[in-house]
């Protein structure tokens, strides 16, 4: 799938927003029954970087994406996306969630249009103009007419990039897009999206549990203890792109940093005395 | 297209209807249990006269005023119900209760404080109505998932924005089944209500039939109360919801 299209910024006359920097300073959060998830936790991601966090369950990923998107405040520290504190409306923000979450009820163009919409910045016309335009750019203008339901789970989490793309974030947030896909869909929603992310150039934090993804789609996987450790290590990848299924997987260096990664995690898991009680 | 694949089975039940009922009263008189074809002739007549239409559209206006009144209220109540826990805690006790007691058992409740007449046979379809409809309504609101709803606040919805383009066309499919399950109670309530005490209508025509020994006037009230019940069911709210619930197959 990797075809070379024209740069999108050729198509869409909109100004693009530039890529965000994000900065969590010296985040603290526990939970009303005292289980502590974050205690001194800080991460940085430079504008256009494309950074994975990798973890085992119980490192607190779930409660780093709630706060990143403001629905939850730490008990103290700070987040700044390009140096603003961060709120849930903010529209330097994009969610891709790890199940689709289309509407049911609208059409797949409709689904990409639905931010537009809600905005109110654009006409009608140029909200459908921009939603079809998204929409082509994951390849799916041919069933721009189709409910949820008609399409397969690929096909959904691929509207689901494209209604995200749609108000072109700054930072696109993906919480484990495409962990609920079969493997081979996953290889090419993996590739699919580097080629989006390196046409539109927004900076990318991307939720995984899978190592061979990380180290693919990835500038620097940052692995995560279980709570309250926060950042047990960080790995720069260091990989040509454009990167491609097959020739980027079958490198000895991207051999040798899943070696180091999975060592990595099972250091993880078996330090931490409660969690491999709870994972025994 | 071959008839195989158009016969369906539903077409016989009608006729297997009629055949059982000919056979039962061809064992009775004609003044116990007529045949369909007197039943028939003395629609004829009831039509004739136009006092068929007379009690049918006083049931219906009944009908009409005691469900629109139940729709207000349960999408009031249901929607309530459906976003706060508390308010559902509060309500789910009363809900049971009244749908405990058989609407028609207020009849006299009602007519002594209304009065025979309208309102007094509005309120007991209103309150066979309402509790069922909301129950649905609530249910509805509940089985919104909230992924829809924070999927929608992260493309930069508000609260109201939420409500118009979330809640309203999720709860769409509820809410027509609700309108199908609040008609055919209203209905039934409706029709044993006037059979208590009304001066007219279609349930007064039976019970009425029943008093002056009239077995043509009684099948012919039964048949009228089927036939409104089985069109309003399968043209109009099946219908109405099958169009709310393309979007829902999984």
């Amino acid at each position: 799938m990797a075809i070379q299209r024209s740069p999108a910024s050729t198509n869409s006359n909109a100004p693009r927003r530039p890529a965000a920097s994000l900065s969590m300073d010296d985040i603290n959060f526990s939970y009303a029954n005292g289980h502590t998830v974050f205690d001194g936790f800080s991460l940085h991601v430079e504008p256009g970087e494309f950074v994975s966090l990798l973890g085992p369950s119980g490192c607190g990923k779930t409660t780093l994406l709630n706060l990143l998107s403001g629905f939850q405040k730490p008990s103290s520290g700070t987040i700044h996306i390009n140096h603003q504190p961060v709120h849930p409306e903010m529209p330097e923000l994009g969610y891709v969630f790890q199940s689709p979450q289309l509407f049911p009820w609208l059409s797949a163009l409709e689904n990409v249009r639905f931010g537009l919409s809600m905005q109110k910045q654009l006409g009608v016309k140029e909200q459908l103009d921009k939603a079809r335009h998204y929409l082509s750019l994951v390849g799916l203008d041919k069933v721009a007419d189709k409910l949820p339901y008609q399409l397969s789970g690929g096909m959904q989490q691929r509207v689901s990039l494209a209604r995200a793309l749609a108000l072109e974030p700054a930072l696109l947030l993906m919480d484990e897009p495409f962990a609920a896909l079969d493997a081979i869909t996953r290889n090419n929603l993996n590739e699919e999206t580097l080629r989006l992310w390196s046409e539109l150039g927004q900076t990318v934090l991307f939720i995984t549990h899978d190592i061979d993804e990380a180290i693919f789609m990835s500038d620097r996987v940052v692995v995560l203890g279980i709570a309250p450790q926060g950042i047990h290590s960080e790995l720069a990848i260091d990989l040509t792109r454009p990167r491609a299924n097959i020739d980027t997987r079958k490198l000895t260096a991207f051999l040798d940093y899943r070696t180091r990664l999975m060592s990595t995690i099972s250091d993880v898991i078996h330090t931490d005395v409660t969690a491999s009680n709870i994972h025994s | 297209m071959r008839f195989s694949a158009k016969f369906h089975w539903g077409w016989l039940s009608l006729p297997f209807l009629l055949i059982v009922w000919s056979a039962i009263a061809s064992q009775y008189p004609a003044y116990i249990l007529p045949q369909p074809w007197d039943v028939a002739q003395e629609a004829v007549r009831w039509l004739k006269d136009g006092s068929l239409l007379l009690h049918l559209r006083a049931s219906l206006l009944e009908e009409i005023g005691g469900f629109a009144l139940a729709t207000v209220v349960a999408i009031l109540l249901g929607s309530l119900a459906g976003l706060s826990n508390n308010f559902r805690d509060f309500i789910s006790p009363l809900n049971s209760l009244f749908m405990a007691i058989p609407p028609v058992a207020w009849a006299p409740l009602t007519m002594i404080i209304f009065g025979l007449g309208y309102w007094s046979i509005v309120m007991v379809i209103f309150i066979a109505a309402v509790f069922p409809m909301a129950i649905t309504i609530q249910e509805g609101i509940q089985s919104i998932r909230g992924g829809e709803v924070r999927a929608a606040r992260t493309l930069g919805a508000d609260t109201w924005q939420i409500i118009l383009h979330v809640y309203i066309p999720a709860s769409l499919p509820f809410v027509t089944a609700a309108l199908r399950i609040g008609f055919s109670q209203a209905w039934r309530a409706l029709v044993a209500a006037e059979m208590i005490g009304a001066s007219k209508g279609i349930g007064w025509m039976v019970s009425m039939g029943g008093q002056i020994g009239n077995s043509n006037q009684v099948l012919l009230g039964i048949a009228t109360i089927g036939l409104i019940a089985w069109l309003m069911e399968n043209l109009a709210f099946k219908r109405l919801e099958k169009h709310y619930q393309t979007w829902r197959v999984q």
